[in-house]
């Protein structure tokens, strides 16, 4: 069976990459109006290599240039973005369990996202971009305090201080944006249906901001796959094989974080992606991060793309995508867990 | 040439240095155990010496001084084997012991500046890899994952890590913690014969092979050790030669009891044993 495995990994690299990017494409196909495939590929090869749209296609386009396209690419790469994270956490960390919320992102994103919607404080630069950004620079401040008051604490910036301090900022930070929203019930309902995440009304706009963070986050995980391969077997071990832990943890925790905070700005808390996907390709693939980056980045991606599908299809109204992927998500995880355990 | 010189070392994890004013040279094809009881220090000396916590004084490795190496140099120059821990990633025996030759790559890298490492070290790792699986017999299972393995066989896998290392100079942390005797015998050979051998450092230099080791266990470390270092409460009681400190007064006063006349007592119940 491990001959089996080795033998055909790259196959089954590229064939897997395939089947999430049919996916990325059937997700773009359904929806309320279904678009056949045959129309699809003439809008998109329309729109990509400039050949003649026909005219009575041009509602069809606006349907999937303007609002679909955008929408499925946005949550494809965002889940991408998110199980990268989780990815570098779980290695960076040694804990299987960690994840890309563990640095307290999403309760320091929240808490911006927070304040913002309660003292509707506005800069007319920002325009629709207010919240992400202030999302983003809170989520990416709590996590610099976290590694600040860790490093403090423990200059080696051991894992278990780490994960500890990141989850008493998260609780703290938690707790605060409690307080904020209670003083202003009001927008409550804003605040809540900002942190469970949408992938509606997203534009290319949206696009053109994730991909190239997500596509060099990827490229430098990439980049550093050896180093993680080898910090996945602890600090001490890793300092002995020539790694610079300290130097390097911070860098891919900051990444990390950058990946995750982005992704938090611009469609809420989503979880569990970032769980499943690096645990689901460790399974197939092994431990590898030659392989588990790329592998993890598709999977989520496609992972994502196909729970927003559901997200706005399954029913008349749409569905929080975050509801949605916990949904499905839980009962795969603790399957995947179940089946790994049997197995050892 | 000093595979290791040490002088005015102390070092610890708090204010209080746990070891203090640690002076020794040690040469190139030599084998030194660090020996003492338990909380002694003997782990502390053996992670400062690798630099893995903050000391004080200096530590000379192959000539050059440690704290002004970068990671990736100390560990062309030195590998250790830690106490076996546990394993949360699963990788392949084979890939586990290639991840050994990342601080060589690094190093060669940084020296030709190149973006590609060359096809000749690609051939030379593969080879190293081999041998190293080959030398600790785990060949014919190098596709298991480690975390399928025993303690035992895990320690191998890292034994064989150390080795793919290539480097000139190894540190035991208590390598035969949770071994079976016959592992233990086994582990044992393996060093012997590496600390036999020479290394090529990545200038071309060749350099016998040094071996510095906590063992846990006394006979053992008489065994396999050509210098001893005896360490109590962080200062060193006795050090030099294995023929000139390996004394039943040195050992009571480093372990506290009368070791020679406890393992005369274990020899008399061997000794009664029936061969079969």
């Amino acid at each position: 069976m491990n001959n089996k495995k080795t033998f055909g990994k790259n196959t089954l690299e590229v064939i897997t990459i395939l089947v999430c990017l049919i996916i990325l494409g059937i997700c773009m196909g359904i929806g309320s109006v279904d678009i056949p495939f045959a129309d699809a590929m003439t809008i998109l090869s329309g729109k990509i290599f400039g050949t003649n749209i026909p005219e009575d296609l041009a509602a069809t386009t606006s349907i999937l240039w303007t609002i679909r396209l955008p929408r499925a690419v946005t949550a494809f790469v965002v889940g991408g973005a998110l199980a990268l994270s989780g990815t570098i956490m779980q290695s960076v960390l040694q804990n299987p369990l960690a994840s890309s919320y563990t640095l307290g992102v999403s309760s320091g994103a929240s808490l911006g996202a927070s304040i913002i919607i309660v003292t509707q404080f506005t800069v007319p630069l920002l325009g629709s971009f207010l919240l992400p950004t202030f999302g983003f620079a809170f989520g990416f401040a709590t996590v610099l305090i976290v590694l600040a008051i860790a490093s403090k604490f423990d200059s080696t910036l051991h894992s278990n201080t780490v994960i500890l301090i990141g989850m008493v900022v998260s609780l703290f930070t938690n707790a605060v944006m409690t307080l904020v929203s209670s003083f202003a019930r009001a927008h409550s309902q804003q605040l809540l249906l900002w942190q469970m995440g949408s992938f509606s009304a997203k534009r290319w706009y949206h696009v053109q901001i994730l991909l190239p963070i997500c596509i060099f986050g990827l490229i430098v995980t990439l980049y550093y796959a050896r180093s993680m391969d080898i910090m996945s077997f602890g600090d001490e071990q890793a300092y002995a094989m020539g790694v610079n832990v300290r130097k390097r943890k911070k860098a891919l925790l900051l990444l990390a974080s950058l990946l995750t905070g982005v992704s938090v700005c611009f469609s809420g808390t989503i979880g569990f992606v970032d769980l499943i996907a690096p645990h689901a390709v460790r399974i197939v693939f092994g431990s590898s991060h030659k392989r588990v980056v790329p592998m993890s980045f598709f999977v989520g991606g496609a992972f994502m793309a196909l729970c927003d599908m559901i997200a706005r299809t399954a029913v008349e109204s749409e569905l929080p995508v975050g509801a949605v992927t916990g949904v499905i998500g839980a009962p795969f995880f603790v399957w995947l867990y179940l089946r790994g355990r049997k197995e050892a | 040439m000093n595979a290791i010189s040490v002088s005015n070392l102390s070092a610890g994890y708090g204010a209080d240095p746990v070891i203090k004013d640690i002076n020794f040279n040690l040469e190139c094809g030599r084998k030194l155990s660090i020996m003492g009881a338990n909380g002694s220090g003997k782990t502390t000396l053996l992670r400062s010496l690798n630099g893995l916590i903050k000391y004080k004084g200096d530590i000379k490795i192959l000539g050059h001084d440690l704290s002004s190496l970068k990671r990736r140099e100390i560990a062309g120059m030195m590998a250790m084997m830690s106490q076996l821990s546990p394993v949360y990633f699963s990788y392949s025996i084979r890939e586990t012991v290639e991840l050994g030759r990342f601080a060589r790559h690094e190093n060669e890298r940084a020296a030709g500046s190149l973006l590609k490492t060359s096809h000749e070290s690609l051939v030379h790792d593969r080879e190293m890899v081999d041998k190293c699986l080959e030398l600790t017999g785990l060949k014919d299972i190098e596709k298991k994952q480690i975390s399928s393995l025993s303690g035992g066989q895990l320690q191998r896998v890292f034994l064989a890590r150390c080795f793919a290392q290539e480097t000139p100079i190894i540190l035991l942390d208590e390598p035969t913690n949770h071994l079976d005797l016959k592992y233990q015998a086994e582990l044992m050979e393996h060093l012997e014969n590496w600390s036999k051998g020479q290394t090529q450092l990545p200038d071309g230099t060749k350099v016998p092979n040094t071996l510095v080791g906590v063992f846990h266990d006394i006979s053992l470390a008489v065994e396999i050790s050509s210098d001893m270092i005896f360490i109590k409460n962080g200062e060193v009681l006795c050090q030099g030669e294995k023929d000139k400190v390996f004394t039943a007064s040195v050992l009571e006063n480093a372990y506290g009891m009368d070791v020679a006349g406890y393992m005369n007592r274990q020899r008399r119940i061997w000794g009664k044993m029936r061969e079969y």
